[in-house]
């Protein structure tokens, strides 16, 4: 591992490097899914929350868990079930015996770490899932009357089977909206496969190293919201939301402006992960399907169709050449 | 690269962008005004457009205009020149770096230094074409190539439509003509005082008539309009000389007349004969014999027939009537034209008879003895009996020639020897000078001057 620079952390050209190296560090421990791995860097560098929707087994898991080694970040997993408690999450007041008395003290869940995996979160209640809420936007936990900061930085990584699964609860749209990204993990291809087996029951494990660290990573983020973005883009941008609301018979309901931001800090991580330092059309357009597919809700007719999130994206951005 | 060259680049690009954008503004508008060409020389192939071309020529310039109107309206920003270059590959770096050229900052210097190594590495990607897309460039051609060869097509609407297009010119042309003799018979309306109520009348009844003539003109569609519009006015022109000559000749009697306005007079009659008889030559050789020639031809012609010519006539222009009365008297002698009068005035051509005996038709008169079994053959139909009276009257009387009384004409002529005997010529000729004065006064409908002319005219053939 070659140690970070700190004295270079506002230096945008070498922290693009080095979360290049990154990048490539977590692609050694997974093999494929090149793309996913590029989107949950995006997210990495823009502080928001990853939704993974894929069949078990597709290694979402051991993306999480490489990334947090790469940068050498805390993680916790948490196996979200339907008796899953909304304190198992954040954790609790609990009595404390001391030489002083009984006193409460808060006993921290397993939210609090830098990257937490919530597994299978659509097998969890509304209720507990809603637990969620304010640590993916606050960053805080609230226990009784006290808050709680999350150390920074924070990032939930919550995974999930696909919806026509059985005893599966769907994610409300107020939650859904939280995550900066869904991200659609398909089934690896026969070379893939053969890599992951080779990977995963031959002899030796890649040795994956820390590249980065917490500071660091905050440093990376705070140059990739300094990245301009020039007007026609941020129109077209903008248009591609608007567009959402407009009459679409495959839409029920637009995405929110929450959506818009996403765009933005998504197609600058993007940039800046092509060590560029602008935003392009091309990325809008690339960030727009997960960053939009989960707030797009289709219409009676497009279900009925089997028209999904994705074509409807599809349609708009072909509608809407810049 | 710095920021100057930077600039330079762009404006550069800006430039070759308006003009590209001319050329494409100007193929378009070539190809618009080519494909309302084609509509136009279509349309005219088959309905009556004789503008056509001149139509096709002014939408091919407006459009030529609103092309130009609109690159110079709609020149290129720099921004839009930068985008333009962008979209050679440069990832809307060029953009970003012309938007934020001005701010400071980290990101932004790493940016724009970022812009400027790509703009140097990879400048020549730039290649922004000028001339529009091929597809559109033929397609322009194909339709001004469409419209120039229908252009050339010959069409029998193209025929018709320029043959009423001269027919037209040649109407305003005779419309003008007949205006200004218009305001010259004003003019010697504005005599008023030096003339009598009458004489007033008479020049604003050819007032009138030359107002109807104009009406006639401007109505003209077809060459057979414009023939009958050009027979009545030649009619009326030789009409009006010889009512103007007779109105200056009893002016010049008249005391209370300057002779200037008598002079005046005259010359306008003169004027009128003048253009009556160069429309006459003019309109033979221009329509043939077909029309007019024929029928005023009587007016005149029985003159051509008879010799009397075209002064007898052409002076005193009326037809036969002036024929009979002065012509005839003239020149008459000798020939048949004579016969009329002859009769008129000689009464039953006793003489005629010995003179002409055997003659012709004169003889008819003379017929008169003995000649009733011979003459009478072909005599039928070369006189017309005017009665004195109609019916078998007690009162008949028409002792012309020292006969007792009527009774014994009756008894050995019949009836219709009683009265005056016209020949047939004259009474067809009358007939036909009533007729062509209500030609040229309207009295007849539209459409019926042909079928009158075409009647009178048969007589002639």
């Amino acid at each position: 591992m070659s140690e970070l620079d700190r004295s270079r952390l506002g230096d945008a050209a070498y922290m693009a490097e080095r979360i290049g190296d990154c990048e490539r560090e977590i692609q050694k421990g997974i093999v494929g899914q090149t793309e996913i791995i590029r989107q949950v860097m995006m997210a990495m560098l823009t502080g928001g929350n990853v939704l993974l929707e894929g069949m078990p087994g597709l290694g979402k898991t051991r993306l999480v868990a490489t990334i947090s080694r790469v940068f050498d970040l805390s993680f916790k997993r948490i196996q979200f079930t339907p008796d899953l408690m909304p304190s198992d999450v954040t954790g609790t007041n609990i009595i404390v015996k001391n030489d002083k008395g009984s006193s409460f003290s808060f006993e921290r869940g397993p939210i609090f770490a830098n990257l937490i995996l919530a597994d299978e979160i659509n097998r969890a209640t509304p209720k507990t899932q809603s637990a969620l809420l304010e640590a993916m936007q606050e960053h805080t936990v609230t226990v009784g009357n006290d808050s709680h900061r999350l150390e920074e930085p924070f990032l939930v990584l919550a995974t999930q089977n696909p919806i026509e699964n059985e005893g599966t609860y769907p994610l409300p749209e107020a939650q859904l909206d939280r995550f900066m990204f869904k991200i659609l993990v398909k089934f690896p291809s026969k070379e893939e496969l053969m890599g992951i087996v080779r990977l995963t029951e031959g002899s030796g494990q890649p040795l994956i190293e820390r590249q980065m660290d917490g500071e660091g990573l905050l440093a990376a983020r705070a140059l990739v919201g300094q990245i301009p973005i020039a007007d026609a883009v941020m129109d077209y941008l903008l248009e591609l939301v608007m567009e959402t609301h407009a009459a679409n018979p495959h839409i029920r309901e637009g995405a929110s402006p929450r959506a818009a931001q996403a765009l933005i800090r998504a197609a600058k991580a993007k940039a800046f992960l092509e060590g560029r330092f602008n935003v392009s059309f091309q990325d809008v357009e690339t960030v727009a399907y997960p960053v939009l597919r989960h707030r797009i809700i289709p219409s009676f007719d497009a279900i009925s169709q089997g028209i999904l999130e994705d074509d409807i994206i599809r349609e708009i951005l072909a509608a809407k050449q810049p | 690269m710095g920021e100057r060259e930077f600039l330079r680049k762009i404006k550069a690009c800006r430039h070759r962008l308006d003009f590209a954008d001319f050329l494409k503004n100007l193929v378009f508008a070539l190809g618009v005004g080519g494909a309302a060409g084609v509509l136009l020389q279509a349309a005219s192939l088959v309905t009556p457009l004789y503008y056509a071309d001149l139509y096709t020529v002014t939408a091919l310039l407006l459009a030529l205009a609103a092309a130009v109107f609109l690159s110079c309206i709609r020149p290129n920003t720099m921004e839009q020149a930068a985008l333009k270059m962008d979209s050679f590959g440069f990832e809307e770096r060029i953009i970003t770096a012309y938007e934020h050229r001005g701010e400071q900052g980290e990101m932004i210097r790493l940016q724009r230094e970022d812009a400027f190594r790509e703009l140097s590495r990879r400048g020549d990607a730039i290649r922004i074409p000028l001339l529009p897309g091929r597809r559109r460039i033929v397609l322009c051609a194909a339709l001004l190539a469409a419209a120039a060869v229908l252009a050339v097509l010959p069409s029998a609407a193209r025929r018709q439509v320029r043959e009423l297009h001269e027919i037209r010119r040649e109407a305003a042309e005779k419309e003008e003509e007949v205006k200004e003799l218009l305001e010259e018979l004003e003019e010697l309306d504005k005599l008023g005082e030096e003339l009598r109520p009458e004489e007033l009348e008479a020049l604003r009844e050819m007032a009138e008539s030359l107002q109807s003539s104009m009406e006639e003109y401007q109505q003209a569609a077809t060459a057979e309009d414009l023939a009958a519009a050009q027979d009545k006015l030649n009619y009326k022109y030789e009409s009006m000389g010889a009512k103007l000559s007779s109105l200056a000749q009893s002016m010049q009697n008249n005391a209370a007349v300057s002779p200037m306005t008598a002079q005046s007079m005259q010359a306008m009659a003169d004027k009128m004969q003048q253009m009556g008889g160069q429309s006459m030559s003019g309109a033979q050789t221009a329509s043939g014999s077909q029309n007019g020639n024929g029928q005023n031809g009587n007016g005149q012609n029985g003159n051509g027939q008879n010799g009397n010519g075209q002064n007898g006539n052409g002076q005193n222009g009326n037809g036969q009537n002036g024929n009979g009365q002065n012509g005839n008297g003239q020149n008459g002698s000798g020939q048949n034209g004579n016969g009329q009068n002859g009769n008129g005035q000689n009464g039953n051509g006793q003489n005629g008879n010995g003179q002409n005996g055997s003659g012709q038709n004169g003889n008819g008169q003379g017929g008169n003895g003995m000649g009733r079994g011979t003459g009478s053959v072909h005599n039928d139909h070369d006189y017309v009996s005017i009665p004195n009276a109609i019916a078998d009257s007690g009162n008949l009387s028409g002792n012309f020639v020292n006969h007792d009384n009527s009774e014994f004409f009756r008894t050995q002529n019949g009836l219709s020897w009683e009265g005056q005997h016209m020949s047939h010529e004259a009474v067809i000729g009358s007939y036909e000078e009533n007729a062509y004065e209500g030609i040229a006064s309207g009295r007849y409908p539209s459409g019926m001057e042909k079928v009158i002319k075409e009647y009178f005219s048969s007589f002639n053939e």
